[in-house]
């Protein structure tokens, strides 16, 4: 066993961090609706005892890393000798991941374990998701104080957690899907979680069939490594199979394959990826996840569901940058590179024209994936995670800024130009929470979001993508440019509809269209409800008190690896050791404040235009530039082309999914009913009719005619011996003989 | 010339008799007699005892039947081997004793109720069972003939037995017509084949035939005596016979036509296919290759369309001599021991099954008075228990296990594919479509019981009369015994002898 | 083959125990329906209580290749077919699931006999059903297996005729008469099999460990000859894709018991035989069909997932959905790999339980409904939760979600696919990788459609709001969302007045399957240490 400070009890015993939501869970399911708080306790409980061990991971894995690092942390006793020994066989700065497993089942001498692969990011995420899940769950206390389904909610939502949870610390493939798939399950639950509204329903349905179609190559992908990896892993003899992790890692950069099947499986991955990570041509379903109670979307969106996608690539980073052929001299492009790209540009320019704030945040997460993938796609490990790091506190406060505005502020309401406006006197923290995240999304200096994705920028530059550095560049701009517009649009300028406290009936409608699951209840509650929400106000201290820490880590988790002031702790602790054996050869650029200039720059420019054009259309005073969409063709054939989602989803669901629901499945039943089975009854039939044919034709008249008449001339007259007289029994006679004689004949003729 | 007949006659040396082998036909003989004497002295009111007696000597002649099985030493011929009592024929001995014991029984209440005359009923059943038992121990041509047309006669005249009934009458005057003109094939066929062998012993016959080369007369005579008895066994193309001449019948005749009298027809196919051409299989393989494929295919595809139970079943009859006609397809081969043994095998099976279907049958029309198969509808509801019997009597002929048709199914297949010759996988072949087919119509009369109402909704239960049940017992027992257990009735039986004798040695 | 004899007794009394309780309910008059019932479920129990027996005294461990409880006794020694029963790793979970679905599904008629009643000709055709089931998992020769497999197809054959539903007789028919023909078939091979051994081996037996010594000595030709008529019996049981048809008619006409044992057993019967016979006796055979076996499997996957998406009934697009499932069983067959056999047993097992379920769902929702038209259906989330959620779950389970048992027979199956048996030093022509890896995405792709097909269905029954013909007589389900319902519940005519959510005898009869289903899918190891020793010992020949 090894020493204090290098390993401990946190790191040994990392997996009960999934399994403690996972049992919260049955006990919610079982017990929950009889809990006074109605089973959610199990579910706060559960993900606070989870972040607790995780935090107990993050602290011992560090310890870890400065051990192996040789750092002052060592004890002195932990005994240099061993250090010694690891850096003999390990190499320079390689920490060891802390890998356990039991074995889960064996079939055809393959051996699949269920365990832990524990190494930096794999805390990292830990630590994040466990986080962010808390606080999720403390904000939904409040905010979905008498939901119908309210037990059912925290159920779904901490088996989410656990399912991420599950699979960041997976130590083999078949595990990860495992959690991955469990996630595809919940977020179905959640999205659907109001699934009287037909709407909600197809949203859940929609967001399931699309992961799901990315899951083929998933499967594909597993089955293709596993092959090509296994024998690599048993010539490990560590228990691990071509499913494990770290086997695989090592054996894609070992060389000792061929490239078509690094290839392959890679490119079958990160299909899965697409669809998980809501990446183009797949993104098409996030948007609608919006669906589900805000709660549910800060989750999906911020640490979990999504960003799995983004995680696979840099979990299995050795097979896709070998298989990719990332960082090769000459190759300008690549897969996730590409997807990366495409993704941050047309997702941000959807962006500009929602109305539904939460859209307008689905969007910006659409495009901000888009970047880490890029990152990934570049070379940019490093930042691509920390990226996922520092999104995940600034988009979380977002979302949940946005619920609590509609909560509080527009009465349920997301719609930015009808319910909202000038709630940044009403609600101050909610306001000033949001701005500070904005400010993060669009990276302003000091602000986390700048440490993390101008890396991404500068490193696409630094590695000689040129194309995806312009591209990271106009995405600052963009980004920059709807936040301001949501930011006016919902806090700024005059108040409208529920957000000036308005309620007259059409609105009423709009209150229960925009949620039912108020609608959902009774009329006391309704009346409640109304009562409650007399005119904008502040949330409560369950919704705000999370707000405000979000916010605070949305500036400040940035200088974890902030490379402006010479710190780069989260590189020291997170990023393995880029040996060539575990993990590639990768180059980050060295950070100048120059190089960071015109990213800023366009941010100025962004927030500038955007504020100018916001003004001029939705301020008060008319405006030639209002209404510029309906007067200028070009212009508006752009706007719908944009409304209609570049009419990807007209694709998938009327022509692809129609056309395999109704023509193709109708005709292969009708083939079904009419070639396949009419075969087999026409058989039945046939023999049946040829039976009667046999009978009426031959069987009756020829042989028999003769007789039957004997045997009605023998009724005729009675006497039994009429008929020998009446001469159809010669016929008869003749006809055995003949059949004799014609037997006797052909058997002379076939033997002589 | 009066000294060389008295010389000839002086030449005449006195056979010897054993009559322990001898004593099934004695005791039947008796029987018959006694019954006779007792008709005429009993009182129409108690004509019920000629049932009884027939029943009793019957049984009778059973018992030497098991005593020379059971001392079993090897197989004791007369008339220098023109009359053998061999394994082969004690089995069938057996069988048609127990047949016609269950034919009595059926008969009884049919008898007694329909006012028939009982005594002269039973005598001529028992001279048609004595024709048969005397069947498979002849083993000459003469004997042979006189066995089959013993066995005959007196079917004719039951067939006919209900005298106010046209039906009937057609019945019989058909069978027996058709009866003597194939006669007259068969020993238009025999005669050729004395002249040309010049002996009437069948082992002769086939030694001859194993010697020369087979002419076109030989040929000629075998496809006629193949025909004589095809006809008796209802092969297709000389099938048309049965189905009026069953439907026509008493039933109790018609369960008696069906099985004993086809197997008569069967026994004495076996010993003249094995004993005689076994040399001259090129003649008969093919021919009957063809009877086999056309009795058993026809046979199924007729019945698919009847309406009439009886009718039916005598289609269903037909196509099951079919599959009994197909291990003679290979009976010249390698496989011609294991054919054998089939044949046996499906016999026995067929009767027992066979006979139990036209107990149910019986038993039922009692009830319903109509002979069309949608007058069985609801017997579910009403006759659980006859509904379950025929349910397993129907799923034996149609070749599912648990239930002894399946046995001698597989053991038929077993045995042409054995053979390995291509006639003999191209008639599994067929079978194995034609077990398909078959289960078309034995599975609509199921249908019928199972899953309709009664047509007139009279659910009143069936009652049973005892004799009827005894008989139900009996099969029901054998066709179960014969599925699950085979080995307990084939362990008696074991047929070497007569193949080897067939083999010549 | 070497075998284990210890505890012989528990395999024949373990199959023919039902056959007492028939002869003891044949003489009880069948106007005494609940002793009846009573006596049927006291033999189930019984027989279950020997099964547990069995599975605590089998051996585990490497020694589940071998064959245990070991018998051969003289049977009928004149065409060399002898009593010869045993079990291993793939007969004992099949063996064991039998036993349980029977006795489940009694428990399920307790109160659901259905139409036209007569409980006692009910039960009894399913005893003697389910010791045709067990018989054929535990028949070590191939005349025995033959008389068992025969054996499930009366009873069946009544149990959808008489009990079923309007095109039952018909439904019936065809599934007899499709099946019987398959069969005879299947005999003829055997008997040719045996037949071409007993050339080369003048003592030889019908015993299927006998025949696996002997029978990979055929020439190939032989061999495949004989492995088509097998193909045939056995596709046609399971079913495969051309000989499909009488599946969907089968098992929407049949009453639900007849569904859930038809799906959950019967259909195995096919897939065991691949599995216990064709393949391990005729190796070469089984590595030139292997191809066309996976080809008509995976077609069969995407062809049965299409159907259901055409279907308006919500039993026939279950029924349908088997024609998919048991399409990963054959690809995991046909890459004659233990991975693959290893799977598709495990598949088989899952599916039994998962579409039984199903089936159970379907039947319990048609008696409330009285109606399994997809259109008429909705809401049942807000009238029966319960019911709701478990229809929810098995449609999870059935689409393949890991964690839950459909998964282990998916994934292990796809992922083989890709690496099917590439030739040894015994059998040098191996299998097309390339042709199977073309299999293995279109498995993949069918995964997505069962999804596609299996949530529709979720969405359209459960979801939303019940339509108006059923909405008024909903059970609340809690104060909020019932509260609209129990209004209108008030004034519910009769007809449709018994909307109720899941009743005692159901939970009795379901939760063994679900929880099954869970911990199977947890931890699958339980099924996968049993079955994997036995496919190792049957792909000998491959070198598995």
């Amino acid at each position: 066993m090894l020493g204090a400070a290098e390993t401990g009890w946190f790191l040994e015993h990392a997996y009960l961090i999934p399994i403690i939501p996972a049992v919260a869970f049955a006990l919610i399911l079982f017990f929950g609706k009889r809990m006074p708080m109605k089973g959610s306790e199990f579910g706060v409980a559960s993900m606070a005892a989870s972040l607790v061990l995780a935090a107990g991971t993050a602290y011992q894995w560090i310890q870890r890393v400065d051990f192996f690092a040789g750092g002052e942390h060592v004890g002195a006793l932990a005994g240099f000798g061993r250090a010694f020994g690891l850096r003999e066989e390990g190499s320079a700065g390689f920490v060891e991941p802390v890998v356990r497993k039991v074995v889960w089942w064996q079939s055809g001498g393959v051996e699949i374990g269920l365990g832990q692969h524990i190494d930096g990011l794999a805390v990292m995420a830990l630590l994040l998701v466990a986080f962010i899940s808390t606080l999720v769950q403390i904000y939904s206390l409040e905010y979905l104080r008498g939901d119908r389904r309210y037990t059912h909610f925290f159920a779904a939502l901490t088996l989410f957690s656990a399912g991420m949870l599950a699979m960041v610390l997976a130590e083999n493939m078949v595990q990860l899907i495992l959690g991955w798939e469990i996630m595809g399950l919940c977020s179905f639950m959640l999205i659907g979680h109001w699934w009287e509204e037909e709407a909600n329903a197809f949203a859940a349905l929609k967001a399931f069939w699309t992961v799901r179609v990315g899951d083929i190559g998933l499967m594909v992908g597993t089955g293709i490594v596993f092959f090509g990896a296994s024998a690599y892993a048993k010539s490990l003899n560590n228990g691990s199979s071509g499913f494990s992790i770290a086997a695989i890692n090592e054996w894609a950069l070992n060389g000792t394959h061929s490239h078509a099947i690094l290839l392959w499986g890679s490119v079958a991955l990160f299909i899965a990826c697409i669809g998980k990570s809501g990446q183009f041509p797949l993104h098409t379903w996030l948007p609608d996840a919006m669906a589900g109670p805000t709660p549910v979307s800060s989750l999906l969106h911020s640490s979990t569901m999504v960003v799995a996608g983004v995680f696979l690539v840099a979990r299995l980073y050795p097979l896709f940058h070998t298989g990719l052929d990332i960082n090769v001299a000459g190759q300008h492009f690549n897969l996730i590179a590409v997807i990366g790209g495409i993704t941050i540009i047309i997702a941000a320019a959807l962006a500009f024209v929602q109305n539904d704030i939460k859209k307008v945040l689905a969007y910006s997460t659409v495009s901000q994936l888009g970047y880490m993938m890029m990152g990934l796609g570049v070379g940019a490990w490093t930042p691509a995670v920390f990226h996922i790091f520092t999104h995940a506190f600034f988009k979380c406060c977002l979302f949940l800024c946005a619920g609590s505005v509609s909560h509080s502020g527009s009465h349920h309401s997301f719609d930015m130009k009808q319910d909202m406006g000038g709630l940044a006197k009403k609600m101050p923290i909610t306001t000033a929470c949001w701005i500070v995240s904005t400010a993060a999304l669009c990276g302003v200096p000091l602000f986390s979001g700048f440490f993390s994705k101008d890396e991404i920028i500068d490193n696409a530059h630094h590695n000689g993508y040129t194309v995806f550095f312009i591209i990271g560049l106009i995405g600052v701009f963009m980004t920059t440019a709807y936040m301001t517009r949501a930011t006016y649009l919902t806090f700024f300028g005059k108040a409208r509809g529920a957000a000036a406290g308005e309620h007259h009936d059409e609105h009423a409608e709009a209150v229960v269209h925009a949620d039912p699951h108020l609608a959902a209840q009774d009329e006391h509650a309704l009346d409640d409800a109304h009562d409650a929400h007399a005119g904008p106000h502040e949330s409560p201290a369950l919704i705000t008190v999370p707000l405000i820490i979000l916010a605070v880590l949305a500036f400040a988790s940035g200088f974890l690896n902030a490379a402006a002031f010479k710190i780069e702790k989260f590189t020291e602790w997170v990023q393995p050791a880029l040996d060539g054996i575990h993990f590639p050869e990768l180059h980050s650029a060295e950070f100048k404040w120059a190089n960071s200039i015109p990213s800023i720059l366009l941010l100025l420019a962004g927030f500038v235009v955007s504020l100018g054009v916001c003004v001029a259309i939705y301020g008060e005073k008319a405006n030639p530039v209002r209404g510029l969409t309906d007067r200028v063709a070009p212009l508006r054939w752009g706007h719908t082309f944009l409304v209609n989602k570049y009419y990807l989803d007209f694709l998938y669901e009327k022509i692809i999914a129609r056309g395999i629901a109704h023509p193709i499945s109708k005709a292969i039943y009708w083939t079904n009913q009419n070639v396949l089975d009419r075969v087999v009854n026409e058989a039945g039939i046939g023999a049946r009719l040829f039976g009667n044919w046999v009978y009426r034709n031959i069987d009756q008249r020829v042989v028999d005619g003769a007789v039957d008449g004997a045997g009605a001339a023998a009724r005729g007259s009675g006497g039994a011996l009429q008929p020998v007289q009446s001469g159809k029994v010669n016929q008869y006679g003749a006809l055995l003989f003949g059949f004799a004689a014609v037997g006797a004949l052909v058997l002379v003729i076939v033997n002589f | 010339m009066l000294s060389s007949l008295l010389g000839a006659a002086g030449e005449f040396v006195r056979p010897r008799i054993d009559y322990h082998a001898l004593a099934p036909e004695l005791i039947l003989a008796a029987g018959i007699c006694v019954v006779l004497m007792v008709d005429l002295f009993v009182s129409e009111a108690k004509r019920w005892i000629t049932a009884t007696l027939s029943g009793l000597f019957l049984i009778g002649s059973a018992i030497p039947v098991v005593t020379l099985a059971v001392i079993g030493d090897d197989t004791r011929s007369m008339f220098d081997g023109r009359y053998v009592i061999d394994q082969f024929s004690l089995i069938m001995k057996a069988m048609f004793l127990v047949i016609g014991y269950v034919v009595v029984l059926l008969s009884t209440n049919e008898v007694e109720e329909g006012g028939y005359h009982q005594g002269e009923y039973y005598v001529l059943l028992l001279s048609a069972v004595l024709g048969m038992i005397m069947m498979t121990s002849a083993r000459d041509l003469v004997s042979v003939f006189v066995a089959f047309e013993f066995l005959s006669i007196p079917t004719y005249m039951l067939a006919a037995w209900r005298k106010r009934d046209a039906k009937s009458n057609e019945a019989g005057v058909k069978y027996f017509l058709l009866g003597v003109f194939a006669s007259a094939v068969m020993l238009y066929g025999m005669s050729l084949l004395y002249g040309v062998t010049s002996s009437t012993r069948l082992t002769d016959i086939g030694a001859y035939l194993a010697d020369h080369d087979t002419t076109a007369v030989i040929a000629l005579a075998i496809v006629f005596i193949v025909v004589g008895f095809g006809f008796k066994v209802s092969a297709v193309p000389f099938h048309s016979w049965a189905p009026d001449t069953y439907e026509g019948a008493p039933t109790p005749v018609t369960a008696f036509l069906s099985v004993a009298s086809k197997a008569g027809g069967f026994t004495a196919l076996v010993s003249m296919v094995y004993l005689c051409f076994p040399s001259a299989k090129d003649v008969w393989q093919p021919f009957m290759f063809v009877l086999a494929a056309l009795t058993m295919t026809a046979g199924n595809v007729l019945a698919l369309r009847q309406t009439n139970i009886v009718r039916m079943l005598a289609y269903s009859s037909i196509s099951q001599g079919g599959f009994i006609l197909m291990p003679f397809v290979v009976a010249g081969t390698k496989a011609a021991e294991t054919s054998l043994k089939t044949i046996v095998v499906y016999l026995l099976v067929y009767a027992s099954t066979n006979l139990g279907v036209f107990a149910v049958v019986i038993a039922v029309t009692r009830k319903t008075r109509s002979g069309l198969i949608t007058s069985m509808g609801g017997m579910l509801t009403y006759a659980p228990g006859l509904t379950a019997l025929m349910t397993f009597f129907l799923a034996s002929l149609a070749g599912i296990p648990p239930f002894g048709g399946w046995f001698a199914k597989v053991n038929a297949f077993r045995a042409v594919l054995e053979a390995g010759t291509g006639l003999g996988y191209a008639i599994a072949i067929i079978g194995a479509v034609n077990t398909v087919i078959a289960f078309g119509y034995y599975g609509n009369l199921m249908r019928e019981m199972w899953m309709k109402p009664a047509p007139d909704g009279d659910n009143t239960p069936v009652r049973t009369p005892p004799s009827l049940l005894a008989a139900m017992g009996i099969t029901g027992a054998a066709t179960l015994v014969l599925g699950i257990l085979p080995q307990l009735v084939l362990r008696f039986g074991d047929l070497n002898d007569l193949v080897h004798t067939a083999a010549g040695k | 083959m070497d075998v284990l004899r210890n505890q012989q007794w528990l395999l024949p009394v373990g199959t023919f125990l039902p056959l007492a309780g028939v002869l003891v309910m044949m003489f009880v008059p069948k106007t005494k329906e609940l002793l009846h019932k009573q006596i049927a479920l006291l033999t189930m129990l019984a027989t279950v209580v020997i099964g547990i027996f069995t599975a605590g005294y089998y051996a585990y461990g490497n020694a589940s290749g071998k064959l245990q409880f070991f018998i051969d006794t003289e049977w009928i020694p004149v065409i060399h077919s002898r009593f010869t029963v045993g079990l291993d790793g793939l007969s004992l979970p099949l063996y064991l699931l039998s036993m349980v679905v029977t006795l489940l599904v009694m428990v399920y008629s307790w109160d659901h006999v259905p139409a036209p009643g007569n409980p006692k000709m009910f039960l009894i055709l399913m005893l003697v059903l389910q010791t045709g089931m067990a018989g054929t998992f535990i028949a070590q020769d191939l005349i025995l297996f033959f008389v068992f497999f025969e054996l499930v197809l009366l009873p069946m054959y009544f149990m959808i005729g008489v009990w079923g539903g309007e095109q039952r007789q018909y439904a019936s028919l065809k599934f007899f008469l499709y099946t019987m023909f398959g069969s005879a078939l299947m005999l003829v091979s055997f008997l040719a099999l045996f037949w071409q051994v007993q050339q080369r081996h003048p003592d030889a037996v019908f015993s299927i460990p006998y025949l696996i010594q002997h029978g990979g000595e055929l020439p190939r030709a032989v061999q495949i000859w004989i492995f088509s008529g097998m193909f045939i019996g056995f596709a046609v049981k399971v079913p495969m894709f051309p000989f499909h048809t009488w599946l969907p008619d089968a098992h929407t006409q049949a009453p639900t018991q007849g569904s859930v044992i038809l799906a959950a057993i019967l259909l195995k019967l096919g897939t065991y035989g691949f599995i216990r016979i064709a393949i391990p006796i005729l190796p070469r055979a089984a590595i030139a069909w292997s191809p066309w076996i996976g080809g008509l499997a995976v077609v069969g996957i995407i062809y049965g997932a299409l159907g259901c998406l055409a279907q308006t009934d919500m039993k026939r697009l279950i029924a349908f959905s088997s024609v998919a499932h048991m399409g990963f069983v054959m690809l995991g067959i046909a890459t004659l790999t233990p991975l693959g056999i290893n799977a598709a047993v495990f598949g088989m097992v899952a599916h039994g339980l998962i579409t039984g379920m199903l089936f159970f769902i379907a039947g319990s929702a048609k008696d409330r409904y009285h109606t399994l038209e997809i259109k008429r259906l909705g809401g049942m989330l807000k009238q029966m939760p319960k019911l709701g959620w478990i229809l929810g779950f098995c449609a999870m389970a059935s689409l393949g979600l890991p964690g839950l048992a459909g998964f282990w027979g998916e994934f292990p199956a796809i992922v083989s696919a890709y690496n099917p048996f590439s030739g040894n030093s015994i059998y040098p022509d191996g299998v097309n990788h390339n042709t199977f890896r073309v299999y293995m995405v279109i498995a993949a792709v069918g995964t997505v459609l069962a999804a596609g097909y299996l949530l529709w269905l979720f969405q359209r029954v459960a979801f939303g709001e019940p339509k108006d013909e059923f909405a008024n007589h909903g059970h609340a389900m809690d104060g909020h969302g019932g509260l609209a319902h129990s209004v209108g519940a008030a004034a519910n005519d009769e007809h449709h007045s018994d909307i109720q959510d899941v009743k005692l005898t159901e939970w009795i009869a379901w939760t063994p399957f679900l929880l099954a289903i869970v911990v199977f899918g947890i931890y699958p190891n339980l099924l996968f240490k049993i079955i994997d020793p036995a496919s190792q010992v049957a792909l000998k020949a491959f070198g598995g």
